[in-house]
């Protein structure tokens, strides 16, 4: 069999690997704040058939557009059947897609360390977890990738097609993420640095040729436009949108330096990749990825690899280098933007176990190695299971959990619709939801008929259920007429919400779980 | 409100009352919840071995850790009222002492998220990081074994008191079947709407505090002491500082 043959079954394995990974179970964590809202603007798209760009929110369209052959393929009827699994496959196809473009960037890595950079990436925790999460994250991590795979590849061979793919590739980012200017930003001026750096030090292998020639310029800039004036104009009937994602950038800069509750010190990132521990939880690590990262860049900066081209891995060595200060740097963090980082760690971190390997001279002493190597990534393969297990999914233990809702919720939603069944009018019956911020009650409240959302205490508060804010407790109960139940659940953490029942409906769902007898309910997951 | 929190309360009051001024109590109607029998109420004040008298029970309890639960209760809420004064004192017979002090504990989420199991009956309730047992979410059970039959006439629990928080479906049940199919008996449920298949508990959902929760055994008797939450209003996961199981060997 041919090297090449024998690499792509490689990849492929891992791509198996990675989907074996972040596939399961995709229910499992209750939907996230954002992913809820996503959802939202999925159905107006999907069943509206209209896209409209807001410069304030929510992002670009490609999540909504994606989602909408998902949705077509598992042949859901209507949003009240939508489940967060078809929504999340999403994510997981991008996601496990981002470990087979590595053949773009084979040639230039070297096949070897191609293959551990897949294999760190398949298994590592934060790139798994947020591959199960419906927001545009993995899909932005996807098209930078592919942006540099494509662009590599017209360094390589002067076709325009290659530069019309990464034209594409920027008009996606573009069209997925606002944040997609810190990753064609990195990448440009990493692009700028290597070159500044081969015309001091020639002979190179690419800085002998032009890098960047006035048709290549062309075919990527139609590239660009195909895809995201399209998008961005819901598809040519809102000729605003294009115009409204060049002036979003406004809107993102200023957020980036707003010091509201996601602002997190410099070193926020590298915490959570390298050593965390919330209170006396369990301990978790990427430290392997970022080690290897490490002994890459510094293999990369002094030219001693294994691979094909230093040129490329210098200009990943400088591209990681950049992204990593420019979103540490920004107060704004969320965890989940740490990903196209990692993603560019993952890369340099194949040509760092290559190196490490290649250290000793002895194939006794370079197996032993690999096989650390191999327990390492088993470990991270560990970690990415307990992230994304029912006990740990959503729990303030897990370093990837950021404002995560509570099972407590999915729980709400099942009891709701026991009380609906007794109900006349079933779920049609009126509920009123007062909580400041409300989202993701929408999503889990979906298939009732008659829902109202209030951030406060309305004129008139009575329905057959009201679910309310623990701070808006004292003020029902003051503008409250009839009687009763009250109940209380968990929305995140320390957010509690009030459930109150008409006392009618209530005694009749005792009378019913009385009748319905002694169920066979057994404790744990 | 509902009738059987009600009903209840009213029992209890008027037990408490009774064993406080020394008098004998009529058998109370047995009441059977859907997966385990109410213990007699009548058993409180046969008093053991001590032919009727009754003694204050002991507790020594931990430094509270924050002041204050939400003191607004409305009528008809599943929580109890907040009480004005001290815990009004348990009658047990004498010599009842702490029996679950270093015993064995079991559960169903045999790896916790945070500390071990050991925690749960070494003698530690105070209120700190380190001490508590963080167990997975959903419904989770601990399991005492108390290694005799004991007669038991309370039990006080400290899921977790670093901060205020409402324990959903918190069930207590005492057998001397390890496995709880035969001879359960259930001393305290209040999952009010069979929601974790136990069955309805009549009993109400309370603030976690540095008292712990008291609960009165009414002298029921059985080895194996297990206990159910189902996560609480602050997060999912099913906490435990120490679980004192009062109570004496059975006759």
């Amino acid at each position: 069999m041919k090297r090449r043959a024998r690499f792509l079954i490689c990849i492929f394995a891992l791509g198996g690997a990675g989907l074996a990974l972040r596939l399961p179970r995709l229910e499992l964590r209750p939907m996230h704040v954002d992913e809820a809202v996503h959802a939202d603007k999925f159905h107006t798209l999907w069943q509206a058939g209209r896209y409209v760009y807001d410069l304030n929110e929510y992002h670009g369209p490609t999540l909504y557009y994606f989602t909408l052959p998902a949705i077509w393929l598992t042949g859901v009827a209507d949003y009240a059947h939508l489940t967060a699994a078809h929504l999340r496959i999403v994510a997981v196809v991008f996601g496990t897609c981002l470990i087979l473009l590595l053949v773009l960037l084979a040639d230039g890595l070297g096949r070897w360390e191609a293959l551990w950079a897949g294999g760190l990436a398949a298994v590592s925790p934060a790139l798994t977890y947020y591959s199960r999460y419906y927001i545009q994250e993995s899909l932005l991590v996807f098209f930078t990738c592919l942006m540099i795979g494509a662009g590599w590849r017209y360094l390589r061979t002067r076709r325009a097609g290659w530069a019309f793919l990464a034209g594409m590739a920027v008009g996606f980012m573009h069209a997925t993420k606002e944040t997609c200017i810190i990753a064609i930003g990195s990448a440009l001026l990493a692009l700028a640095i290597t070159a500044f750096w081969y015309r001091r030090r020639a002979p190179a292998p690419v800085a002998s040729r032009r890098y960047l020639a006035s048709r290549a310029l062309l075919a990527a800039a139609i590239g660009a436009g195909i895809v995201s004036v399209p998008l961005f104009s819901g598809f040519f009937v809102n000729w605003a949108g294009p115009v409204d994602s060049i002036r979003a950038f406004a809107t993102y800069f200023q957020r980036a330096a707003d010091h509201g509750v996601h602002q997190h010190p410099w070193h926020y990132y590298l915490h959570l990749l390298t050593y965390w521990r919330a209170g006396a939880g369990p301990i978790w690590s990427e430290g392997l990825i970022v080690g290897l990262a490490l002994l890459g860049l510094v293999a990369a900066l002094r030219g001693r690899i294994f691979g094909k081209s230093v040129w490329l891995l210098r200009f990943i060595a400088i591209y990681v280098i950049l992204i990593t200060v420019v979103y540490s740097l920004i107060p704004y963090k969320t965890p989940w933007c740490m990903l196209s980082a990692l993603h560019g760690m993952t890369l340099l971190a194949g040509t760092g176990a290559v190196a490490l390997v290649r250290m000793v001279r002895s194939r006794a002493a370079q197996a032993i190695i690999a096989a650390g190597l191999i327990g390492g990534a088993g470990q991270l393969a560990w970690q990415a299971r307990r992230a994304n297990s029912f006990k740990y999914c959503a729990s303030e233990r897990n370093p990837y959990v950021y404002a995560q809702t509570l099972h407590s919720v999915v729980d709400l939603a099942d009891w709701l619709r026991q009380i609906a069944a007794l109900h006349p009018a079933g779920r049609d019956m009126v509920i009123k939801v007062m909580v400041e911020n409300c989202w993701p009650l929408p999503w889990y409240l979906r298939d009732f008929g008659r829902v109202g959302y209030w951030e406060g205490v309305p004129q008139s508060p009575e329905a057959e259920a009201v679910i309310a804010s623990s701070r808006y407790q004292a003020e029902l109960e003051r503008r409250l007429s009839g009687r009763y139940e009250v109940h209380n659940f968990g929305l995140r953490r320390d957010e509690r919400l009030v459930v109150y029942i008409r006392q009618e409906l209530w005694d009749s769902y005792l009378r019913h779980m009385q009748a319905a007898g002694q169920s066979t309910r057994k404790a744990g997951p | 409100m509902s009738k059987l929190s009600r009903l209840t309360a009213r029992k209890a009051l008027a037990l408490w009352l009774l064993a406080a001024l020394g008098l004998p109590l009529a058998t109370g109607q047995e009441s059977q919840s859907q997966s385990g029998k109410r213990p007699p109420e009548s058993q409180q004040t046969e008093g053991g071995r001590s032919g009727g008298k009754l003694v204050p029970l002991d507790l020594k309890l931990p430094r509270p850790a924050f002041k204050g639960t939400p003191a607004h209760v409305p009528p008809g809420t599943n929580l109890e009222p907040p009480r004005k004064g001290p815990r009004p004192p348990l009658l047990v017979p004498p010599g009842t002492k702490n029996v679950a002090l270093g015993r064995s504990v079991i559960s169903s989420d045999p790896e916790p998220i945070i500390g071990s199991l050991k925690l749960i009956t070494d003698g530690d309730k105070e209120a700190k990081e380190g001490g508590y047992v963080e167990l997975g979410p959903g419904l989770q059970y601990v399991q005492i074994d108390l290694k005799q039959k004991y007669s038991i006439y309370a039990i006080l629990i400290w899921h977790f008191h670093i901060s205020a928080r409402v324990y959903r479906d918190v069930i207590v049940q005492v057998s001397d079947d390890p496995d709880f199919i035969q001879n359960v008996q259930t001393v305290f449920n209040n999952d009010h709407d069979n929601s974790s298949g136990l069955g309805l508990g009549p009993d109400k959902e309370y603030w976690e505090t540095y008292e712990g929760k008291l609960i009165d055994a009414r002298g029921v008797t059985g080895r194996y002491v297990r206990l159910y939450s189902k996560g609480s209003t602050a997060d999912d996961q099913n906490h435990y500082t120490e679980v004192e199981v009062y109570g004496l060997p059975a006759q």
